[in-house]
């Protein structure tokens, strides 16, 4: 007895009695929304990091030998003043030399037949979160190299070129390999409902003929390419945890930076929707206009 | 009800019909008889809109061509039965499944599918089958499921094209009988066939057609 409504009905029977291309199908769909996923996945935690950077990126200004501490107050008082710079710190060369020894206290006995300190003053300057970009930081420091007593700069300018460089680039292959991957899903589904359709012929004739409206003969080729999609995206997601976990768990004893990744978990409701999306997409675009006479 | 004005269908430049003027009234039975090729499946086909004139009018109920849009057919397509010559059952469904096809496309709710899918398998003495594929079937078996599928939704006409063409005598009386029925039932009922003695002795309507033409109209 039929106890389910017939679009579903017929979409189970189907997805059942073809299971074997049917997982294949999902399969293809899963590897290529792993891919994204994976492109995704780097493009966040990228993103992350060079979110936190503008907290910690400071500029430093070493001083000119000689400078006289009044000469020091005034560019003090005179890099307080400029609208990108958030807090501006002085550190002596006094100072400059403990911070060295503290820091390379395990080989600190090279410093101990030094007569002179040759290190310099410094100002270490933290700039406001929205002027830390390659270019801005740049400008930012030909400024303050042109004041009076600042011999030169350490800007840290090419980390900042870097990142978003690197984010640059991964947003450009990013939207490239999601553009080319959303084709290749699309087609996948596109390509499986198109020939079940067409294998289907004459069963959609006689419920043409028996008086089904366009949708009615839609529906089960719809579910059916929605239940690819949602399974692909539901497979590309334990593929992306699998990949996350690999890379947090088992190769972050060999490069512990991979410890600070963090599963962007919007995906975990994204991808199997997005998969269901595209699914009745390509299902949609399979079937096309139905024609009655 | 049916009604059809000057009008004439082509295959390939060939007219198959040719000034086809016809009326029938609601609750009659017709039956559309000539030899092979003479038009008659092309006819019915005219009514249920699987074919379109190419010059003239069709009446069908509320349904008139050529002003009928596309999207229309369908709607048509559920007032009218039809009980097809190569049965067009879906074979991977049950015979209660493929009864119910009609209704479900009509949207009923399941539970009065199932009352009025068995009511159906009883006028056609089929109600032992109702769990049967079609392949399980003989020929007049699934003939019945076919004409139990054409009358589940009541509609306001039923078609036949040769619904006795593959049958043994006996089971094509039985066949007969279940039109016959219908017809009583207050359904107007078109059948196309080229045997005569389907409706010998039948004192319905009989229209003769030859080569495209309406040849003669009797009472059989």
């Amino acid at each position: 007895m039929m106890r389910i409504p017939y679009p579903m009905h017929v979409a189970l029977q189907s997805i059942w009695r073809e299971k074997w291309i049917n997982l294949l199908t999902i399969f293809a769909v899963a590897a290529s929304l792993l891919m994204v996923t994976l492109m995704y996945f780097a493009l966040f935690n990228l993103d992350r990091f060079a979110g936190k950077l503008p907290e910690r990126f400071s500029i430093a200004a070493y001083l000119k030998d000689g400078i006289t501490p009044q000469e020091t107050d005034e560019l003090i008082a005179r890099v307080k003043k400029q609208e990108y710079v958030a807090e501006v710190k002085f550190i002596s060369r006094e100072q400059a030399l403990a911070d060295l020894k503290k820091a390379i206290a395990d080989i600190g006995s090279v410093l101990d037949g030094m007569q002179e300190n040759p290190l310099s003053s410094s100002l270490e300057i933290r700039l406001k979160q929205e002027y830390v970009s390659a270019s801005s930081v740049k400008k930012i420091a030909a400024e303050l190299k042109s004041l009076p007593g600042v011999d030169s700069i350490y800007e840290g300018e090419k980390i900042a070129e870097t990142i978003a460089h690197v984010k640059h680039s991964v947003m450009v292959a990013g939207i490239a390999l999601f553009s080319i991957l959303s084709f290749g899903v699309v087609f996948v589904i596109y390509s499986s409902v198109k020939n079940l359709f067409y294998r289907k012929r004459d069963d959609i004739e006689i419920l043409k003929l028996l008086g089904a409206t366009a949708w009615f003969i839609r529906w089960p080729f719809l579910m059916e390419g929605g239940v690819i999609g949602l399974f692909g995206g539901v497979f590309g997601l334990l593929g992306a945890y699998a990949c996350f976990f690999l890379l947090t768990t088992q190769l972050s004893a060999e490069l512990p930076i991979l410890r600070l990744l963090e599963f962007p978990h919007a995906i975990v409701v994204a991808l199997p929707l997005i998969g269901l999306a595209f699914g009745i997409f390509g299902a949609i675009v399979a079937i096309g206009r139905i024609r009655f006479s | 009800m049916i009604e059809f004005k000057n009008v004439a269908k082509y295959y390939d430049g060939q007219s198959v019909l040719r000034n086809i003027n016809l009326k029938i009234e609601k609750g009659e039975l017709v039956y559309i008889t000539g030899h092979s090729g003479a038009g008659k499946s092309t006819f019915l086909k005219l009514i249920y809109a699987a074919e379109m004139p190419e010059e003239g009018e069709i009446t069908i109920g509320d349904f008139h061509f050529p002003t009928m849009k596309e999207r229309e057919i369908p709607e048509l397509r559920r007032s009218v039965g039809i009980v097809f010559q190569d049965f067009k059952l879906k074979n991977d469904l049950t015979v209660f499944e493929n009864v119910a096809l009609p209704l479900q496309i009509r949207g009923m709710p399941e539970k009065e599918v199932k009352s009025t899918v068995h009511e159906a398998l009883r006028k056609v003495h089929l109600r032992h089958k109702v769990d049967a594929f079609p392949k399980t079937l003989s020929g007049g078996e699934q003939q019945r499921v076919v004409i139990a599928r054409a009358v589940v939704a009541n509609p306001l006409v039923v078609l036949a094209d040769e619904p006795t063409g593959n049958l043994d005598e006996e089971i094509a009386q039985d066949i007969m009988a279940i039109f016959r029925d219908i017809h009583l039932q207050g359904t107007t009922v078109v059948i196309a066939t080229h045997f005569q003695d389907m409706f010998r002795r039948s004192g319905r309507r009989v229209i003769r057609l030859d080569a495209g033409n309406i040849i003669g109209e009797e009472v059989g």
